[in-house]
């Protein structure tokens, strides 16, 4: 009857992690007989499987070192999060730079046109 | 995979030094950002996915085209990394000025009514107070790169349009004439973005958008 505290803690259960969810209303149910609800497809077929992450586990991998790092390509410098307007004029990317060397009258049109467009309200 | 990154960082480059004119490196002539890199280790979604950007024409250059030429592919994603590493890099949508719109479209799809994904589809729209559309819009990206609303290769893509209140969340699907479909892309929309069960929702059909005045019901009791 009684257990020592340490055979409790060996054979001490723990639930299998479940996770609910509720169905208001018949038109939640997936399509599919195969999909539970809130999306999962367990078949296997080829083609039949939907890769489906639940926004909770999305938000989970937001700090993780490869979601940190910039992107591989450019970013227009007025879409920079954190840009000012000021900061735009001032340090256009490299290319940018080069460019405007050869064509100062360009480059003026460019970052008018530039301001126009996407003009930010900070 | 530093390799594969410099080389896709190339194609960019290549691309856009096509545009010899030099009128805008960054300007609405990309409509393509090469293929999309998975590496391994990063969670790969159903679908890769591009973010545009727009300001809406004025009224003196309405019209399709005008708009098409507003739009400027900003970055792809293939992988949920990427998705974040694009997100947290660019301004956020309370910083973002009126009339623009944010377009998060499948890879393929243009964010426009002309593409063949979207002729014959139509969007869900809701209106929000400014100050709930940053979450309301987070939450409808996530569950579309997550394929919450399981409504098959329905899905075209999602829109925020910045007002100066108010912001618009838009979803767009392939086939508005799919009632069935469209109501459980309405329903499951309602339950991913917390909303009230009585809450009504304007459908609107994309060839109607064209012809007819716009008039919104309006929606702004999100709870955040």
């Amino acid at each position: 009857m009684s257990s020592s505290p340490l055979a409790k803690q060996v054979t001490g259960s723990k639930a299998i992690p479940t996770r609910k969810v509720v169905i208001n209303d018949a038109c939640e149910l997936p399509n599919y007989y195969s999909a539970t609800p809130g999306g999962t497809l367990y078949s296997t077929t080829p083609g039949g499987t939907r890769i489906v992450y639940e926004p909770s586990f999305i938000m989970n991998l937001r700090n993780s070192p490869l979601s940190k790092t910039p992107p591989t390509y450019e970013i227009p410098s007025s879409l920079l999060r954190g840009s000012t307007p000021e900061k735009k004029t001032k340090s256009p990317s490299k290319r940018h730079y080069n460019k405007n060397h050869i064509d100062s009258t360009k480059r003026d049109t460019k970052q008018i046109e530039d301001e126009d467009q996407f003009s930010l309200d900070l | 995979m530093i390799e594969r990154k410099h080389k896709r960082l190339k194609y960019h480059h290549d691309e856009n030094s096509d545009n010899e004119s030099g009128d805008d490196e960054l300007g609405p002539n990309i409509t393509d950002l090469g293929p999309v890199d998975y590496p391994s280790g990063e969670h790969r979604l159903q679908h890769p996915y591009c973010l545009w950007f727009a300001k809406r024409p004025n009224r003196s250059h309405v019209g399709t085209e005008g708009y098409g030429q507003s739009l400027r592919l900003v970055g792809q994603v293939g992988t949920v990394e990427q998705w974040w590493a694009l997100y947290s890099h660019i301004v956020r949508l309370q910083d973002i000025a009126p009339h623009r719109d944010v377009h998060l479209f499948k890879k393929g799809i243009m964010p426009m009514w002309e593409d063949p994904a979207n002729k014959k589809g139509g969007k869900w729209v809701m209106r929000l107070r400014k100050d709930h559309g940053s979450r309301a819009w987070e939450n409808l990206c996530l569950a579309m790169l997550g394929e919450q609303f399981m409504a098959g290769n329905e899905i075209c893509g999602v829109v925020v349009s910045t007002r100066y209140q108010e912001c618009l969340l838009n979803i767009w699907n392939r086939t508005a004439s799919d009632i069935a479909t469209t109501a459980r892309i309405r329903d499951a929309l309602k339950r991913l973005l917390n909303m009230p069960a009585n809450v009504t929702l304007e459908y609107k059909v994309h060839s109607d958008c064209l012809k007819a005045s716009k008039t919104v019901i309006p929606y702004n009791t999100l709870k955040s």
